[in-house]
């Protein structure tokens, strides 16, 4: 993975994890918060509802204590009997009651007995001292507000309409009241109650003067912010909250959980809220009528989207200065690490190039840190390796040249070499005849002296000739012109035979005597040419060193691998510390003792040469002043045929 | 000087060899004619009639015939046909020939071949043989 993958992927690693745990910490914060807020705005809006309703109760109760020192009042409750006073009193207050906007206004005696009613059929004479409003008036004779429920036969005796009302609600034939009575005191006596009040099931005034005094008419999204609900124990008498029709939803009940937390234990439940199609935030406090008794709940409700909506752009918000925070933090931090990451690139594709040996490249960093610092030393490396191969390919191509030069001026060497040794022959040749024409007396007798003088020259000839022979052969093989064309060779017909024929004349001046032991068949994968040199070689030797008169005997032994042939003579055979410069050019095997025969030095080392070049080995065994034995092998001829 | 065995004529391009071998063959007692070219060599035999003719194989100097070629001529020739003719050649150490090189009625037909550089003793004994078996 390439290291700014890395970089990148670790940022990206670590501003995810921050990322999802500001996000998640954001959401929560905004969410509590939020949520805390609505719940505080919605106890709050709810106080604001019972000062509303509170109020209200209030002025009917201050409307009453007002009609209850009016002198109409003061004159009916003296003339019970006159039936016409009661007629104009009951037409009187009736009028009231409508420009009050009550259903209830009703004058009552102080045992509770109803005197007048103000609603057709006008009925009276029933007693009302068990409603608890009337009850607390008549036990304190004092005002007494509050909502409380009627009973159906109540609600009948109220008047025309009354049960009809609370019936299209739920099918509920019991109605909830908010109202007041007021005792009517004569010099500190009670001679009459005032009762009014209003029927709350399917009224609408109410729970709308609620709502557009604490919301104000204000709308969300086409949906009015807040709602009001007004229920009459678990069920929904009076809202503004609308049905799916568009109607008021009235008639429905309260929830299990809801009903059990307000209604029986009488505790405000707060929360979220699902009504008819969407979700409020939402308090219910429970209403209780004067004696204390739960009788059913006020509900108002706040549009829950609004929070949710808040609370979205504020989570979107913060998570998009989140993000953008993070954008900036990475942009930074990449160019940063791209800062480093870029020039260790560079210096690591010149490090690749260098290792390829391409050491002309050179990294083009140009800071004031320590990737400056690498940069400027892998430069200066590099500079330095150039330099020293520039230095190392000069001395190569000098030493190349020089190399050429002496391979030249050997091969020269040894072509003037091979062309004197080859141009040296003729003479050679006329120079032997005329010196053995004159020394085997065929012009004439020789004295002594003559005699040995011309041996002596005889002798130089020979060692020349030798020379010559062997120069030859040296200047070819240096040059490669002796190379092994093996083939299938018969040992004694084609080598020994003839060397030996070469020889006879020199054998037979040192009476010497050959013992072949080679087999006449003995076939060997060799070159034929270059074995005869070897043999001319060893058995020269061999008469040269050997023992006057003594005897020479070829051997041969073989086995799976090679074949082993050998040249033996009697004779002073060569000191063990001679043995080891015995192969090397130039080295002689004539000592002073023996200075009468000289050597060239080449003969073993061309020997050696030759064999080596079939793949053999030469060596010499000797016991000095007895023996000496040449001996070399050659791979099996077999075996070579078998391979080939 | 000893009495006249024979006429020999020699023939080699390498003048010293001719006059050493030369001075050998008139010390034993023959008459000695020399050239230096094959061609020559054949023209001279073909006027003195030899009793042996003493031939050199490779010749330096300007393209001709070889002395194979020459004893082929003169096996073929009327007068000389029943003159021996004895090889002396340095061109079996110069072709590397590894055997022996025997004479040959097709290739060269000769009654002896000698290898240079050769000894009196050798050439001499060569010679005689080759004359007797002309006997």
């Amino acid at each position: 993975m390439k290291l700014q993958t890395k970089f990148n992927l670790g940022i990206i690693i670590i501003f995810v994890v921050l990322a999802v745990s500001i996000g998640s910490l954001s959401v929560w914060y905004v969410n509590s918060n939020t949520i805390r807020e609505a719940k505080n705005r919605v106890s709050i809006y709810t106080r604001a509802a019972w000062e509303i309703h509170d109020s209200r109760v209030a002025r009917i109760q201050a409307a009453l204590e007002v009609l209850a020192r009016t002198q109409s009042v003061e004159e009916i409750l003296e003339h019970q009997g006159d039936q016409q006073r009661l007629r104009a009193t009951q037409e009187e207050f009736e009028r009231i009651r409508q420009e009050q906007a009550m259903d209830v206004l009703n004058v009552l005696a102080p045992d509770g007995t109803v005197i007048i009613r103000t609603r057709y059929p006008y009925s009276a004479g029933d007693n009302l001292a068990s409603d608890p409003i009337v009850q607390q008036v008549i036990a304190e004779e004092q005002p007494s507000s509050g909502n409380i429920i009627f009973a159906q036969e109540r609600l009948g005796t109220a008047g025309e309409g009354m049960v009809e009302r609370a019936l299209a609600v739920g099918q509920e034939p019991r109605g909830m009241f908010a109202g007041a009575a007021v005792p009517v005191m004569r010099d500190g006596r009670m001679v009459g109650i005032l009762q009014m009040g209003m029927l709350l099931n399917g009224a609408v005034e109410e729970v709308d003067r609620i709502r557009d005094a604490v919301f104000e008419n204000e709308t969300y999204k086409g949906k009015p912010v807040g709602t009001a609900t007004i229920f009459m124990e678990d069920l929904r008498i009076s809202t503004n909250v609308l049905d799916n029709q568009g109607r008021r939803a009235v008639g429905t009940r309260v929830s299990r959980e809801v009903a059990e937390q307000v209604l029986e234990r009488g505790e405000p439940w707060t929360g979220r809220a699902y009504v008819v199609d969407t979700w409020y935030l939402s308090q219910y406090d429970p209403i209780r009528n004067p004696n204390g008794e739960i009788i059913g709940m006020l509900y108002v409700g706040e549009l829950e989207q609004k929070y949710l909506d808040i609370r979205r752009r504020a989570v979107a918000l913060f998570l998009s200065v989140v993000l953008a925070g993070m954008l900036v933090a990475f942009l930074t931090f990449y160019y940063l690490t791209r800062g480093i990451v870029k020039p260790v690139g560079e210096l690591s594709h010149a490090t690749q190039l260098l290792s390829r040996g391409e050491l002309a490249y050179r990294v083009d960093v140009d800071r004031n840190d320590e990737i400056g610092d690498l940069a400027s030393s892998f430069n200066t490396m590099a500079q330095r390796l150039e330099t020293q191969r520039r230095e190392i390919e000069q001395n190569q191509r000098r030493l190349k040249e020089l190399n050429d030069e002496l391979r030249t001026t050997n091969r020269n060497y040894m072509e003037m070499l091979g062309f004197v040794s080859h141009e040296l022959k003729n003479p050679l040749s006329s120079a032997m005849m005329s010196l053995h024409t004159v020394k085997d007396g065929y012009l004439g007798d020789l004295t002594e002296a003559q005699e040995d003088s011309l041996a002596s020259v005889a002798q130089s000839l020979e060692y020349f000739e030798d020379m010559v022979k062997n120069y030859l052969d040296l200047s070819r093989l240096e040059k490669g012109e002796l190379e092994a064309h093996a083939q299938d060779v018969t040992v004694c017909r084609q080598v020994i035979e003839p060397v030996l024929e070469g020889l006879e004349q020199s054998l037979k001046e040192k009476g010497m005597h050959v013992v072949n032991k080679v087999p006449e068949d003995l076939v060997v994968y060799a070159d034929g040419h270059l074995l005869r040199i070897v043999y001319d070689n060893l058995l020269s030797n061999a008469i040269k060193y050997g023992e006057e008169s003594g005897t020479i005997e070829l051997g041969v032994s073989t086995d799976e691998d090679e074949v082993t042939l050998s040249v033996f003579n009697e004779g002073q055979g060569i000191p063990a510390g001679k043995m080891p410069q015995l192969f090397k050019k130039f080295s002689r095997l004539d000592s002073p003792e023996h200075s009468k025969e000289k050597g060239t030095g080449l003969g073993l080392y061309i020997c050696r040469e030759i064999v080596e070049e079939h793949g053999g080995e030469i060596w010499a065994d000797s016991e000095e002043g007895e023996w000496v034995r040449f001996s070399f092998t050659l791979p099996n001829q077999t075996r070579r045929s078998d391979n080939a | 000087m000893p009495e006249k065995k024979g006429k020999i004529v020699v023939v080699d391009d390498d003048v010293q060899l001719v006059e050493s071998v030369t001075t050998l063959l008139e010390s034993v007692g023959y008459e000695v004619f020399s050239a230096y070219r094959a061609e020559k060599g054949f023209d001279l035999a073909k006027e003195k009639q030899p009793d042996l003719i003493l031939l050199d194989v490779m010749f330096a100097g300007p393209p001709g015939p070889d002395g194979f070629e020459i004893s082929r001529r003169i096996k073929k020739d009327h007068d000389l046909k029943d003159t021996p003719v004895v090889m002396l050649s340095g061109v079996k150490k110069v072709l590397e020939l590894g055997y022996e090189v025997t004479p040959d009625d097709d290739f060269m037909p000769v009654e002896a071949f000698i290898d240079k550089p050769v000894k009196p003793e050798r050439l001499l004994a060569a010679i005689d043989e080759a004359l007797e078996s002309q006997e």
